[in-house]
């Protein structure tokens, strides 16, 4: 994404104001190496398409499961591998609820810590213009529900326009794609909502640059 | 060290047969004269060393040798598997039928001293843990207190899992059965509500359930099965080359080099990432190859990660999550020395 659209997108979110300008800024100069953000999976955005509305991943390397991770984070805190296309629930004693997520070219423009600060369920979606450029057929605005591609739930993170969601699309988890932060299956970001309160921490980490 | 006593402790060397290099132990001429690595594997471990429906082997150990032939010949295909068995694996290595062992061997204190072999490093920390069904509640393995479990005979899991019980102070029911075929269905059938083997195998062991997806694998580990490639104690450059092509690939997962980013790193002005590529420094003239093996050997199989989890992890159908392999600064204990 050029800078120009960049701004363009921020004045889209004025509401977050001035601090997010400063956010983002800072989050351009640690933007992770084009081949990082490789598209994997070609996908447009499909609003209107419904899922099965509550998809749970329940078999394969995505699927949510108990892991071995080690951590100096407190319990609770959010961690996301990027490269790896996994968040982990930082749970204490070497052990994360990990989950499998899609990365968005968004997902790959920003690393360091931030916190949740909102929650929303099925929250509406307006299409930054850079994506109408890309997509002309998108609407403006879509209020949230099943056909959504924000999905069931939504963690916004800071001030930042980033957030970690829900998707009508949950074959693309484990891929990186065209556009969103960080996609969960339906089902899985209503269990991480629930899991989750406002003021948690969320670190995101890309693999190191070249 | 004193004179005196260097000469003296140069005495005993000869003696022991231990000297500085002992001769006749040139298996990297030997491998560079004949032009093929001969890497002994297994006789067939899904993920590890298999052949695939093309006859070609293929798997985690198999990468390993790769990476080798790579490094020290420029090809990757340049490799003679010598499939063994885990009874003739050591001595066909002691007996010189292959230059390196690269087959799901855990490294222990006797195997390196009786039988005068080296491990040149571990390529993944499996152990044993433990596969429950229909208890979804279950987060630890000292919450299994009181439950049923089923393992191999004759295996040293048996031996373990009772010591991890009474370690914890928790009731053990134990089942032991013939085979780990028979273990998997006793799962199944609600004959156990748990099973134990290592980790790895464990994720093999689930592909078999009627619903694999029903099975939760803890992430305790409650032993040591560190695995890595194994050569003969007696040729100290050959064991550095093995070692080190072990530590470039997991030096390259943490610099972000990959087999799809190998050339973006030759134009890298970071200094870590031109000496792994040889753009800077002699570290690979040093090993005796040149100062591109490392890369060379990242281009034909990957990095480290990536190896992992083609054969493995997320990509397979295995789907071992990374765990105690994950690099140390990413939640595991994965840790490579530096290429300077």
């Amino acid at each position: 994404m050029n800078r120009s659209s960049f701004i363009r997108r921020l004045s889209l979110v004025a509401a977050a104001g001035f601090a997010s300008l400063f956010a983002t800024s800072a989050a351009l100069a640690q933007a992770a190496p084009p081949a990082a953000m490789r598209e994997t999976m070609a996908i447009g955005d499909e609003p209107g398409r419904v899922s099965t509305e509550e998809v749970i991943i329940r078999e394969g390397a995505f699927a949510r499961q108990l892991v071995f991770f080690r951590s100096t984070e407190p319990v609770g805190t959010l961690v996301i591998h990027t490269s790896e296309r996994f968040l982990y629930l930082v749970l204490g004693n070497n052990r994360a609820l990990r989950y499998g997520i899609g990365v968005g070219r968004e997902g790959f423009t920003w690393s360091g810590l931030v916190r949740v600060s909102r929650k929303a369920e099925w929250p509406d979606w307006t299409p930054p213009p850079e994506m109408i450029e890309r997509q002309p057929y998108l609407p403006r605005f879509m209020a949230g529900g099943p056909g959504n591609p924000m999905g069931s739930r939504a963690l916004y993170l800071g001030s930042t326009i980033y957030r970690i969601h829900g998707t009508n699309q949950p074959e693309t988890i484990g891929h990186a794609v065209s556009s969103g932060c960080f996609r969960l299956a339906n089902g899985d970001v209503i269990d991480l909502y629930s899991r989750v309160q406002t003021g948690t921490k969320v670190v995101i980490r890309h693999a190191a640059t070249l | 060290m004193p004179n005196a006593l260097r000469a003296g402790f140069l005495a005993i060397a000869a003696i022991l047969g231990l000297g500085p290099l002992a001769a006749g132990a040139q298996t990297l001429a030997a491998v560079k004269a004949r032009g093929t690595l001969n890497c002994g594997v297994s006789q067939g471990l899904a993920g590890f060393s298999d052949r695939n429906a093309q006859g070609a082997w293929a798997g985690f150990d198999v990468d390993f040798c790769k990476a080798v032939a790579a490094a020290v010949l420029g090809d990757p295909t340049k490799v003679a598997y010598v499939p063994l068995s885990a009874t003739e694996r050591f001595e066909a290595l002691r007996a010189g039928r292959i230059d390196v062992l690269s087959r799901n061997s855990t490294w222990t204190l006797e195997r390196e001293v009786a039988l005068g072999l080296m491990f040149a490093g571990i390529t993944f920390h499996d152990g044993q843990g433990f596969m429950v069904l229909r208890r979804p509640n279950v987060t630890s393995a000292l919450e299994l207190d009181g439950v049923t479990v089923c393992v191999q005979a004759g295996t040293t899991s048996a031996d373990n899992v009772a010591d991890y019980f009474r370690a914890n102070s928790m009731k053990l029911q134990l089942v032991t059965l013939p085979t780990a075929a028979d273990v998997v269905q006793a799962l199944d059938g609600g004959r156990c509500d748990a099973m134990t083997t290592d980790q790895s195998g464990l994720y093999a062991e689930r592909l078999k359930l009627a619903r694999p997806g029903e099975a939760v694998i803890l992430p305790d580990v409650i032993s040591k099965e560190p695995l890595g490639p194994v050569t003969r104690a007696d040729d100290l450059q050959w064991f550095n080359v093995v070692k080190w092509v072990n530590f470039a690939l997991v030096n390259a997962e943490e610099l972000g080099i990959s087999a799809s980013t190998a050339d973006e790193a030759m134009r890298s002005a970071k200094p870590d990432v031109r000496r792994f590529v040889g753009a800077e420094g002699d570290l690979g003239v040093k090993l005796g190859l040149d100062a591109a093996f490392a890369i060379r050997a990242v281009r034909a199989v990957g990095n480290y990660a990536e190896v992992y989890e083609r054969n493995v992890g997320a990509r397979s159908r295995l789907g071992i999550p990374r765990g105690l392999n994950q690099l140390w600064s990413m939640g595991g204990i994965l840790y490579a020395p530096p290429m300077r």
